[in-house]
């Protein structure tokens, strides 16, 4: 992500740490293979469960319930991946939790960056007693909220629907205070600049103040995507048809009654995780930058 | 989370400036309808889908709720039995362990982050991808492995123990291990988003304090301590207070991996189980009502002490 | 926050809190407590033209394809019912979140999978309809299904759910590792004590190597702990559900059997039995003997071949009987389209429906005479007994608010299977407090 001037203002250019700079000085504080040996280590420790749930979806249904369980399986079971087509509606709920995702992700960025805006910046009545309520929302445990939830939005006759999934979560309080934070940890001085040219709050808005939000905006779309592609006892309660609900329900759907089949529910859940994953591979430095710049701090 | 506090708001890293910002002078307290337009849709939503069932919850507290509708006001009777069920006080020890250890992943992400953040280091991306997996893993799934990596008879942990000359406990089904071992699982999820955010405050910090304290002739050691940890204190701060929210949300590992009839369940569930169990095993929505603004009060009081004592150790910059 | 903050936002909270309680009483009686009278008069065949669009919903995912092909035979006659399936796991109480969620707002699915320990939650509450009518035209006969069953789903002297499947209990046995030990195969005559000893010679033969001899899934009571209470001559609740029988001497003896297995080392001890399924244990070979369900077979014998052997129930104190349990369709009282129910549950009873639930082998049906095929799945064991075991099961023991002290027998009797605390101690304790919960019911 490019420094724009705007953004932060410096007294002087700071040169970012460079390889090459590092490299003539050395490396700072202890080689660096003893950090490889730690993360290493640690990087396969924290991923071994997952390469246990890989071997898992090749094995056979019998090996994985055998106790103890097989290291590894005797023929390699590929087809246990394709047999997730067959067993579960994956394409279709991949499209619902695509879609749920990016619905939600450009409701809360919309309404909770307008809505932080307001609060960071903004006067008016009851901001203080709103901002409170908001807060302690942040707070309570979604289970609190399903049965009253799943009310109104069968009132609202959307049972079933992607609007009916997503209604409740395009309205974020987490979001609206990230934004909120955010915006309260930029300079004051454009936007007096652009009300002296006699600009609308509005206007003043959308053209000088969402520009510089990009960075909090991106931490607000990783962590709404986070929560939202595994969300799962929402959609579960609200949808009824295979071909409506998302992925997170649809694996949930794999648990039979009196047994499992262990290997297609693993192979699911890796082939559910895989977009996520790739998306994260492909944008972590932009992810990095984005939540270090967002005024988390 | 940045400041809170509107009257000192430095924001660049020149000297913290002591000065009230500029206000717009000469305008009315209020600007008008504009605000309204920004907050409303936002307001109302979180007003019927989130502030209305909470307050629902709140009248229920004090009803007896038929399974399916029909509600008989019965007062305190419900907050009576809450206080002397000796399972209540139980789980808030249980979810207050559990999010301690899971709090423990803080440190642990500090120390990693700071390896993997050094400047040149190579395959940083693929490492901060490793330890970032876990955490968008679905816990259905993963549980049942966890599980059986917990296995008391066959389990890897128990393997190694053995190693050692130690007999493993059955992790799952044994009071208090049981809770270690799901917060194992708890901290071993929520390592990688940790390390993201504190990764991304490391790299944040101007590389020149760090050249100037060499310059000083300041050791790694102090370094550490004296810059990087303080400067990484709203990082700290965030990862903490999601920390304690997820704690106290803990409810879907419990059941992947203890299952039902587990000696071990009094010392392990946490307040949202029971209140999942009293609402939709039960059917005793009042009772369950009762327990939800248990839990509404308590985390409220923890994130107020939370943002209370952050001035003393939060280091804006 | 500032403290000016908070002082002024606590007081517009507990304004806002004050109106809202006078809101929220205007509001609570959402969720409608059904309709009593709800369509029960003579159920005459729909025309073959109707048209309807309904929702079945299910829990069990293997099932799902002989539920299609019973919809696929139902459209042949009625062509313009179109049925959805809609599968929810019943893990985690899933599918009965989602039915309670839907029956507090009246959008139960027009046909859906009912059980045991919920079908007086449902019946008492006005959630369901009578399938009377379609009794009295004789689309259905209760005379198909095993009695017990019948009564199950006859609440209050009103019938409500027909039959689907059923499942009985049956001793299983590996013939590999008791001839390896030395130990005679288990024969129908078998006593409590027959297993004892055996198991016992069995253990200690394989001590040391995780092998066992006897032992049964008490993270539950329908396949081990449920038995052995009738099988000593007690029950675990009075016939007309308002009393608790788990503090009679008989009971105490039922609970008392798994304790002593597993105080002498036949059976894996309470946490091993936590930390793995029984019948994953059985199907690896690490146990003998086990007491298990029906829906073992299938699996049981994919993995043991013709190792596997299924005796009938071993003779306790007073009997040698096994609890019946099975699924029921019902319709909601408020069924969008009776008619189209009513006639899609009259097919899902009928003898057609069982002969394609018994030829896929997954469970048992509940209509006399078509389980043949199920028996035949399996050749080189007696499935018969299961069969056999139905005609004096006795049924699953359930009343409005089962859930209630279900959750009680899985707080205090594992405790007592562990030996924390003597069996007769829990067994009354758990007496107390399930007696303390059935009052609560209306």
């Amino acid at each position: 992500m490019s420094e724009s001037t705007l953004s932060r203002p410096r007294p002087r250019p700071r040169p970012r740490a460079t390889t090459t700079a590092i490299k003539r000085r050395g490396g700072k504080g202890g080689p660096n293979w003893a950090a490889h040996l730690i993360l290493g280590v640690g990087g396969l420790a924290m991923i071994s469960p997952l390469i246990y749930q890989l071997i898992m979806s090749i094995s056979t249904n019998a090996e994985v319930q055998s106790t103890p369980p097989t290291f590894w399986p005797s023929v390699v079971q590929w087809h246990n991946f394709a047999d997730v087509f067959t067993s579960m509606n994956f394409g279709a709920q991949l499209g619902v939790t695509v879609s749920i995702t990016v619905i939600r992700v450009l409701g809360q960025v919309l309404l909770c960056s307008m809505a932080g805006y307001a609060f960071a910046r903004m006067r008016f009545r009851f901001k203080g007693p709103l901002l409170a309520i908001v807060l302690s929302i942040i707070m309570v445990p979604s289970q609190l909220f399903l049965i009253p939830q799943y009310q109104i939005i069968q009132n609202l006759g959307l049972l079933n629907t992607i609007t009916g999934i997503v209604a409740p979560g395009i309205f974020s309080a987490f979001g609206l205070f990230l934004m909120r934070q955010f915006f309260m940890g930029l300079p004051d001085e454009l936007e007096d600049a652009a009300r002296l040219d006699g600009a609308n709050p509005f206007q003043i808005f959308w053209r000088v103040m969402l520009p510089l939000a990009a960075n909090g905006i991106w931490a607000l779309v990783i962590i709404t995507v986070l929560w939202s592609w595994n969300d799962l006892l929402w959609p579960l309660v609200v949808t009824s048809t295979a071909d409506a609900a998302p992925l997170s329900v649809g694996l949930a759907n794999l648990q039979g009654e009196h047994s499992n089949n262990y290997p297609i529910l693993m192979a699911a859940s890796l082939m559910a995780m895989a977009p996520i994953l790739i998306l994260f591979v492909l944008m972590q430095k932009k992810v990095m930058a984005g939540i270090g710049r967002s005024g988390l701090k | 989370m940045s400041r809170l506090d509107t009257a000192s708001r430095p924001r660049t890293d020149r000297a913290v400036s002591t000065q009230p910002p500029v206000r717009r002078k000469g305008h009315s307290k209020s600007d008008g309808l504009w605000p309204w337009l920004f907050v409303v849709p936002t307001i109302l939503g979180i007003g019927v889908f989130y502030l209305w069932p909470i307050i629902q919850t709140f009248y229920f507290g004090f009803t007896k709720w038929g399974v399916f509708g029909g509600a008989k006001f019965v007062g305190l009777e419900n907050y009576v039995r809450m206080f002397s069920d000796p399972t209540i006080p139980q789980s808030i020890v249980n979810t207050i362990i559990y999010t301690v250890i899971v709090l423990l992943g803080i440190p642990i992400a500090v120390f990693l982050s700071s390896l993997i953040e050094r400047p040149g280091l190579k395959f940083a991306a693929l490492y901060r991808t490793l330890y970032f997996i876990p955490y968008i893993t679905m816990p259905a799934a993963v549980g049942i492995v966890w599980r059986l990596i917990f296995n008391g008879d066959f389990g890897p942990i128990n393997w190694f123990l053995s190693l050692l000359g130690i007999q493993g406990p059955y992790w799952t089904s044994t009071p208090g291990f049981a809770l270690v071992a799901v917060a194992v699982v708890g901290l071993w999820m929520s390592l990688g988003f940790n390390l993201i955010i504190i990764g991304a405050g490391l790299r944040e910090i101007p590389r020149e304090l760090y050249e100037a304290a060499e310059m000083d002739g300041a050791s790694r050691s102090r370094q550490f301590f004296s810059i990087t940890v303080p400067l990484l204190t709203p990082s700290i701060f965030f990862v903490s207070i999601v920390s304690v929210i997820n704690g106290f949300q803990l409810f879907d590992l419990l059941y992947v991996m203890m299952g039902k009839a587990n000696l071990a369940m009094p010392q392990t569930q946490s307040l949202v189980y029971i209140f999942y169990n009293q609402a939709f095993l039960q059917n005793d929505k009042g009772y369950a009502a009762a327990i939800g603004i248990l839990i509404l009060v308590i985390i409220a009081i923890l994130t107020a002490f939370q943002f209370r004592i952050q001035k003393r150790w939060v280091n804006y910059v | 926050m500032n403290q000016h903050l908070n002082r002024r936002s606590f007081l517009s909270f507990a304004a806002i809190g004050a109106a809202a309680v006078t809101l929220a009483a205007c509001g609570t009686t959402s969720g409608s407590s059904g309709n009593d009278a709800a369509a029960s008069g003579d159920f005459k065949a729909p025309a073959k033209d109707l048209s309807a669009t309904l929702t079945y919903a299910i829990w069990d995912a293997a099932q799902k394809p002989a539920m299609q092909k019973i919809i696929a035979e139902f459209n042949k006659q009625y062509p313009n019912i179109k049925i959805n399936i809609d599968v929810t796991p019943s893990k985690g109480a899933a599918y009965w979140t989602k039915i309670q969620t839907q029956a507090s707002s009246n959008t139960l699915p027009d046909v859906f999978w009912m059980n045991g320990p919920r079908i007086k939650l449902y019946a008492e509450n006005n959630q369901l309809m009578p399938l009377t009518g379609l009794v009295s035209a004789k689309a259905i006969d209760t005379a198909n299904y095993p009695k017990a069953l019948v009564d199950l789903y006859t609440v209050k002297g009103t019938f409500y759910g027909a039959p689907k499947d059923f499942d009985t209990s049956a001793l299983f046995y590996n013939k590999a590792l008791l001839k390896a030990a030395g130990v005679a195969e288990p024969t129908g005559d078998w006593t409590w004590d027959d297993v004892k000893k055996s198991g016992a010679a069995v253990s200690k033969f394989y001590e040391g190597k995780g092998i066992y001899g006897y032992g049964g899934d008490l993270t539950g009571g329908q396949t081990s702990y449920y038995n052995t209470i009738i099988e000593a001559g007690g029950t675990v609740i009075s016939t007309d559900g308002k009393k608790s029988g788990y503090d009679s001497p008989q009971a105490i003896a039922g609970l008392q059997f798994w304790r002593d297995l597993i105080s002498t080392g036949v059976s894996p001890t309470m946490q091993q039995l936590t930390d793995t399924l029984t019948s994953d244990m059985f199907t690896s070979s690490k146990l003998a003997m086990t007491m298990d369900g029906s829906w073992t077979v299938g699996p049981a014998f994919a993995a043991l071949g013709a190792d596997l052997g299924i005796v009938t129930l071993p003779k306790g104190p007073d009997n040698a009987n096994s609890v019946i349990h099975g699924l029921a369709n019902v319709i909601p009282a408020n069924a969008k389209n009776p008619a189209a129910s009513q006639a899609f549950v009259a097919f899902l009873a009928n003898e057609e429906s069982a002969k394609i639930q018994a030829d896929t082998g997954t469970v048992i049906p509940a209509f006399n005479g078509t389980q043949q095929a199920w028996v035949d799945s399996v050749k080189s064991v007696d499935l018969n007994v299961f069969l056999e075991l139905a005609k004096t099961a006795s049924p699953y023991p359930a009343s409005q608010n089962t859930a209630a002290w279900n959750e009680l027998e899985n707080t205090l009797l594992p405790q007592a299977f562990a030996g924390v605390k003597p069996v007769s101690e829990i067994a009354k304790e758990l007496a107390t407090q399930m007696n303390a919960a059935l009052s609560q019911e209306s």
